[in-house]
């Protein structure tokens, strides 16, 4: 998994989401997510990280087949929460495996994106993962001020509600200064943009592109042959 | 215009949120080649200047901006917080961000990318995660990355604010390579002058209303203005070190006393960690050192030598992966935020991650109150010459008066232990003696004080010193 480009990764969860429109029936429903369950226990290192996705979507997805079944669509309710599952989950996984610098420099070079806009974009997720460090910092300025969380659920929320607000100030205001960073670092006037390193296509990445596709057929194929 | 050469006329810059202007009517004028170093007291309008030169203000920040402001040729800008300036996940790719943007093929931004590295002393490689640098390691980054850009025009806003003498001694060579014999124009703001002189053949200081008190050659500016400049605040070489202020014991007695905190075999690593793999950095490893009551205890060493981290470890802040703070039971670090406020006060390295108040007054009081005790916000914020910006929010303010700020809201609800990472970083002399005369009473009224600097002048006053090198003490 990690040998394959971003664009490749990405190809999974758009193959999946495409897919998952042909979620339509048990038979489908079933055959997808099995075969997306075996492609993740084949390919990917470690399951650990796939399970707490899949926990998370599993949330929506169980969500939508209570909110299906309450409205008395009994039958249909285990096929809208996989339909909801195939949606999501393959996408989920693989973004986790995607290294922004090198999903810009293939967006860039390979499916010809914006120059600006792809190198502003990579900008901007290197700062998501910059978050976790901001974060840290945050909680413990709260717990040392005597802000930190308790085990009051009123506190508890209002102190999720606090964290999460400085934590949009300070990715706000950082943006900015960022991209004063940025602008002076000569992207202000980036016509002709080069990529330090090159986006080479290999075999494994074929064999990738290909596996993604056929995972996302799965279920408009058995929705055909039954 | 000639490729670099920088001219405002009448440029006035009013913030939003701010009723009069921070700068007014301002004319300057460098001359391609030039180099000038720009000084003057915290809260001048150094940093206001280097964001109208990079074309930011009116655009990019908010506020009212009148006049002209030219800027002619490619500019490189290393602004105060180093870390604003990261744009990728790893070291190489940051530095590359600027000759990419310039359209340099790849063999010439690798060369660029690893002569910026090496001018600037960082050997982690191409492949170090951004993530895992410290504050000093941050700026060296930073400024590679305009190294590499060669830009006509360099605007650095306090390059070696966190450095050591080495390294910062390094970081100007570089720069004076960079710009030596008219390659480029150099705007430099910093606070310690006298190593800069030799570099500038122009010296510039802002009033604290913003107009120009001073333009000047260096020799000039070292005979004419010493003691003139010096009583506004300027570091101006040769000047005695400054005298920290004397404190009313009663605003920093602490109401309860702690005792000797001792570290023993501390081990603390720091994760970076994705699906891609995950680096560990060992910020401590195997230090031994304790912090009294009653004694400045300055952590010393190069940037990314776990200053920081030795100091938070001290605070019960985080959890070391081996070995222990010992002399508290429970110790600070189980214990649950409200009973760690009462005995703690820490001002972070980055002072705008530390407010969570809507007033600068309320952020001096906000601990306290949750304390159960008393605090005179305006007696602390008119000790620091805050006075006048107690109505304001913190992050209006500049970046040395939110410093200042910060240790406020640290001290004012009198802990026991009281913990300043770098807290005189961007002080002008008046200021700098105000933060120092808060450190020194505190130590004196009992409580336990410890602070991660590299500042000489800071370390002088310190009763215990504790050298680190790489994470291990020497």
């Amino acid at each position: 998994m990690q040998r394959l480009n971003p664009v490749v990764l990405l190809a999974f969860g758009f193959a999946s989401l495409a897919g998952s429109f042909a979620v339509r029936d048990l038979p489908a429903a079933l055959a997808a997510t099995t075969a997306y369950a075996v492609a993740a226990l084949l390919l990917l290192p470690s399951w650990r990280y796939p399970v707490a996705c899949l926990a998370l979507c599993g949330v929506s997805a169980g969500l939508v087949g209570y909110s299906a079944w309450r409205l008395g669509n009994g039958d249909h309710a285990p096929v809208a929460a996989l339909r909801i599952l195939v949606l999501a989950w393959p996408g989920a996984v693989a973004v986790g495996f995607v290294d922004p610098a090198r999903l810009g420099d293939y967006v860039a070079q390979r499916l010809h994106g914006p120059d600006r806009f792809v190198a502003a974009f990579v900008a901007a997720l290197q700062r998501v993962s910059g978050l976790t460090g901001t974060w840290q910092q945050l909680a413990r300025v709260r717990r040392v001020r005597g802000l930190g969380p308790t085990r009051n659920p009123v506190t508890a929320l209002r102190y999720a509600g606090s964290m999460t607000f400085a934590l949009l100030a300070d990715a706000l205001r950082g943006a900015s200064r960022t991209s004063v960073a940025m602008d002076a670092r000569g992207f202000a006037t980036a016509h002709d943009r080069t990529w330090a390193e090159p986006a080479p296509w290999t075999r494994a990445d074929t064999v990738g592109l290909a596996l993604a596709v056929a995972l996302g057929a799965v279920a408009p194929v058995t929705m055909l042959l039954t | 215009m000639v490729r670099g050469e920088l001219r405002l006329e009448g440029f006035t810059w009013r913030p939003l949120g701010r009723r009069v202007p921070v700068v007014a009517d301002l004319d300057l004028h460098v001359e391609a080649g030039s180099r000038v170093l720009l000084a003057g007291p915290s809260g001048a309008g150094k940093s206001t200047l280097l964001h109208a030169l990079v074309g930011a203000l009116g655009t990019t920040i908010a506020g009212e901006l009148s006049g002209s402001v030219r800027v002619d040729g490619r500019v490189g800008f290393v602004p105060q917080q180093p870390g604003d300036a990261v744009v990728a996940e790893r070291v190489g790719r940051d530095v590359a961000f600027g000759p990419e943007n310039v359209g340099l093929d790849r063999d010439e931004t690798w060369r660029r990318v690893d002569a910026g590295l090496a001018a600037v002393g960082l050997h982690q490689g191409r492949d170090h995660p951004t993530a895992a640098l410290s504050g000093g390691e941050l700026q060296r980054l930073a400024l590679a990355g305009v190294l590499a850009l060669e830009p006509d025009v360099v605007l650095l806003d306090e390059p070696t604010s966190m450095l050591d003498p080495a390294h910062a001694s390094a970081v100007r060579e570089a720069v004076g390579r960079t710009v030596g014999g008219g390659r480029a124009t150099l705007v430099v703001v910093e606070h310690h002058l006298e190593p800069w002189l030799d570099l500038v053949d122009r010296v510039v200081v802002l009033g604290d209303d913003g107009s120009v008190v001073a333009d000047t050659t260096p020799d000039e500016f070292l005979r004419d203005h010493r003691d003139r400049l010096g009583e506004l605040g300027v570091w101006m070489p040769g000047l005695p070190a400054p005298r920290p202020i004397t404190v009313d014991p009663a605003l920093v007695r602490p109401e309860r006393p702690l005792p000797t905190l001792t570290a023993s075999d501390l081990t603390v690593r720091l994760r970076s960690r994705s699906l891609r793999g995950s680096t560990t950095t060992t910020a401590l490893c195997g230090v031994d050192a304790a912090v009294a009551p009653g004694a400045l205890t300055a952590l010393t060493g190069p940037s990314g030598a776990g200053k920081s981290t030795l100091l938070a470890a001290f605070g019960g802040l985080l959890d070391p992966d081996g070995g222990s703070v010992t002399g508290l039971d429970p110790t600070l670090a189980s214990r649950r935020s409200r009973d760690l406020a009462r005995d703690v006060g820490w001002s972070p390295q980055v002072p705008e991650h530390g407010f969570l108040a809507p007033t600068v007054a309320g952020e001096v009081a906000l601990t306290a109150q949750r304390s159960g005790r008393a605090v005179d916000a305006q007696a602390w914020l008119e000790l620091v010459g805050l006075g006048h910006l107690a109505g304001a929010h913190p992050y209006r303010l500049s970046g040395g008066e939110q410093r200042r700020l910060s240790i406020l809201a640290a001290a004012a609800h009198r802990p026991g232990l009281l913990l300043l990472d770098e807290p005189t970083v961007g002080q002008d002399r008046v200021t700098w003696a105000a933060v120092a005369g808060i450190a020194v009473a505190a130590a004196a009224a009992g409580v336990v004080v410890a602070t991660a600097t590299h500042d000489d002048l800071l370390v002088d006053l310190a009763d215990e010193v504790v050298d680190l090198r790489a994470g291990v003490r020497t």
